[in-house]
């Protein structure tokens, strides 16, 4: 029993990861109808950023964390208004915003690469603590934190879509930009909006991951598959869906090295995306999508 | 010297063209946003360098890599036959990331992360090919025949039939022809090359690993495509000269070499998006990405 629950422990704790990323893409989706690729990069580069202000310059942690997601609000804004509006203002198709993404997620992790270096970096801010033991399964206090700082993002993030105006406009152009455009919400200003808290989420995933695990120039990428993975199980889309997407998708990849090799953790990802492309493209809880031609 | 740096070029350009014209007939004709075209360069790679080095002959394992290559694009046909645009590029995609991780992990056949290396330089009917000169005669006679033989695919009404398919699929149907038939042979066709392609890198190289197929890998062959044309192949032709010469400077400035990778990724992908930004169409095509 106590395997089961280590496995299924460790499934909550990725699950809580990839919800981060995941929820961020999907509200960056939301808005904008296309899939941002480089949301992994922003991640990737936050962490990176943390690490340089908090390990190599010798800031104060909470300054580092700051300035990490000050600079992941102005990357995802960057990107959305230096490429993306360009792309939009001659009405390009999603297949070139989702390939014009991917160069960017490229772009960014060989800029990382050169700034950093390819060799494996740690945040060594809280110490490997011993962990806690819970019905068998051992937990370290690091990991009982992400999992509670990610629950009070999904709060805060549910409370500011349904009670805020800005919240409420980004629902709005979600489900009809035409109509939202006509009672005069302004859309470009909606997506701007939509980056910077997609972002800022990214960020938040990118400093939790570095304390957790060690930082690598590739790691946006690996993220991001779990991240629209995750999106596509709860119906891309759909934030919630997203965050549910995440969390059985961590399950699933912790269960499923039970049988497999631990080095087909990601392709387990990959045959459920598979699976849910082929049976149910909208997801667990997905709308149909706008543009759908069948 | 450089006799061996301008020969070394050309292999390069001989051994890209092929896998780009090839990636041509999915995404330029077929109109397939095909984002897991390296896995069947991955595949045709280590299909002919495991078969040598277990004693077979060169021209056996060449067109066994491109003919285990065209299975795999038959078996990816079968689930992505209903998805289009960015569902279908996920698709492809994850196809990708699934043969890297079975290379990486499936180590009693690809030794994993250690890679294979000494593979044989091919030998043809009692001639060896293991000078560079003499290997680029063979890529270069190999890279003639795929572009005919593409060409021909391409121009036949066959390829009219892909083209239709890429304009209008419903249309096309709706003149009786079967278009999942005919997009599941263009990706076989289109993995089949692919696959000839990775043998021909796998003899070059002489060494392969799994991080030489990674998604980075696709970035050059998808600037090549985009660049060159969607379903142009004389703009193929032209962009994969482009392509793999324009990072070469790199080495003369006096980089160090962990720099000029990345630095080559940040010039393919600051070129993909300033071409898909101002000439979505490339040199010579006549279409733009759906």
């Amino acid at each position: 029993m106590s395997l089961f629950n280590q496995l299924l422990i460790n499934g909550i704790i990725a699950g809580a990861i990839y919800a981060l990323v995941a929820s961020g893409f999907s509200l960056i989706y939301n808005a904008c109808k296309f899939i941002h690729f480089a949301h992994g990069a922003v991640v990737a580069f936050s962490a990176y950023i943390a690490y340089y202000f908090f390990s190599t310059l010798n800031i104060n942690f909470g300054f580092s964390v700051l300035f990490a997601l000050i600079f992941a609000c102005l990357l995802g804004w960057a990107m959305n208004h230096f490429v993306y509006k360009k792309f939009r203002e001659r009405k390009a198709s999603n297949s070139i915003l989702l390939i014009a993404s991917f160069g960017l997620l490229i772009l960014i992790e060989s800029l990382i690469l050169i700034l950093f270096g390819a060799d494996v970096k740690t945040i060594n801010y809280i110490e490997v603590a011993k962990g806690i033991e819970i019905f068998g399964a051992i937990i370290t206090p690091l990991q009982i934190l992400i999992v509670v700082s990610s629950a009070v993002i999904f709060i805060g993030l549910f409370l500011f879509m349904k009670k805020t105006k800005l919240g409420k406009a980004m629902r709005a152009v979600s489900n009809n930009k035409d109509v939202a455009e006509i009672v005069g919400i302004n859309s470009e200003t909606i997506y701007s909006w939509s980056f910077i808290i997609g972002s800022l989420i990214a960020g938040i995933a990118g400093i939790l991951i570095g304390l957790e695990q060690n930082l690598e120039p590739t790691m946006g990428t690996s993220l991001i598959i779990k991240g629209f993975t995750a999106a596509i199980i709860g119906g891309i889309g759909n934030v919630y869906g997203a965050i549910i997407g995440a969390l059985l998708l961590g399950l699933a990849e912790n269960f499923g090295i039970w049988y497999l090799p631990s080095g087909y953790k990601d392709a387990i990802a990959f045959i459920i995306l598979f699976i849910f492309l082929l049976f149910k493209p909208k997801g667990l809880f997905g709308t149909k999508r706008e543009g759908d031609k069948e | 010297m450089i006799e061996a740096y301008f020969i070394h070029l050309l292999i390069l350009i001989g051994i890209y063209l092929i896998l780009a014209i090839s990636l041509q007939i999915s995404m330029g004709f077929t109109g397939m946003l095909n984002l897991g075209h390296i896995a069947f360069f991955a595949i045709g790679a280590y299909t002919s360098a495991l078969l040598t080095l277990n004693g077979f002959p060169f021209w056996f394992a060449f067109l066994s890599a491109g003919i285990l290559a065209m299975i795999f694009g038959y078996i990816l046909s079968l689930p992505i036959k209903k998805l289009k645009g960015d569902y279908l590029a996920l698709a492809t995609m994850g196809f990708s990331f699934v043969i890297y991780a079975i290379l990486l992990n499936w180590t009693e056949l690809t030794r994993g992360s250690l890679g294979i290396p000494g593979i044989s330089k091919p030998s043809l009917l009692g001639f060896n090919f293991s000078s560079n000169f003499t290997f680029l005669i063979l890529t270069f006679i190999i890279c003639v025949i795929c572009y005919f033989l593409i060409r021909r695919i391409t121009h036949s009404p066959f390829g009219k039939v892909l083209e239709s398919i890429r304009d209008d699929e419903l249309a096309s149907k709706t003149l009786g022809k079967n278009t999942s038939k005919a997009k599941s042979l263009s990706l076989m066709i289109s993995a089949f090359f692919a696959g000839l392609a990775g043998s021909l890198y796998a003899h070059y190289i002489t060494y392969i690993d799994p991080s030489s197929f990674t998604i980075m890998a696709l970035i050059p062959v998808l600037c090549i495509v985009i660049i060159g044309g969607l379903a142009s192949l004389r703009g193929t032709f032209i962009a994969t000269i482009i392509i793999v010469l324009l990072p070469e400077p790199l080495r003369f400035i006096g980089f160090p070499s962990s720099i000029i990778g990345p630095m080559r990724q940040i010039i393919y992908a600051l070129l993909l998006i300033i071409i898909l930004l101002y000439k979505p169409k490339g040199i010579y095509g006549k279409v733009e990405i759906e």
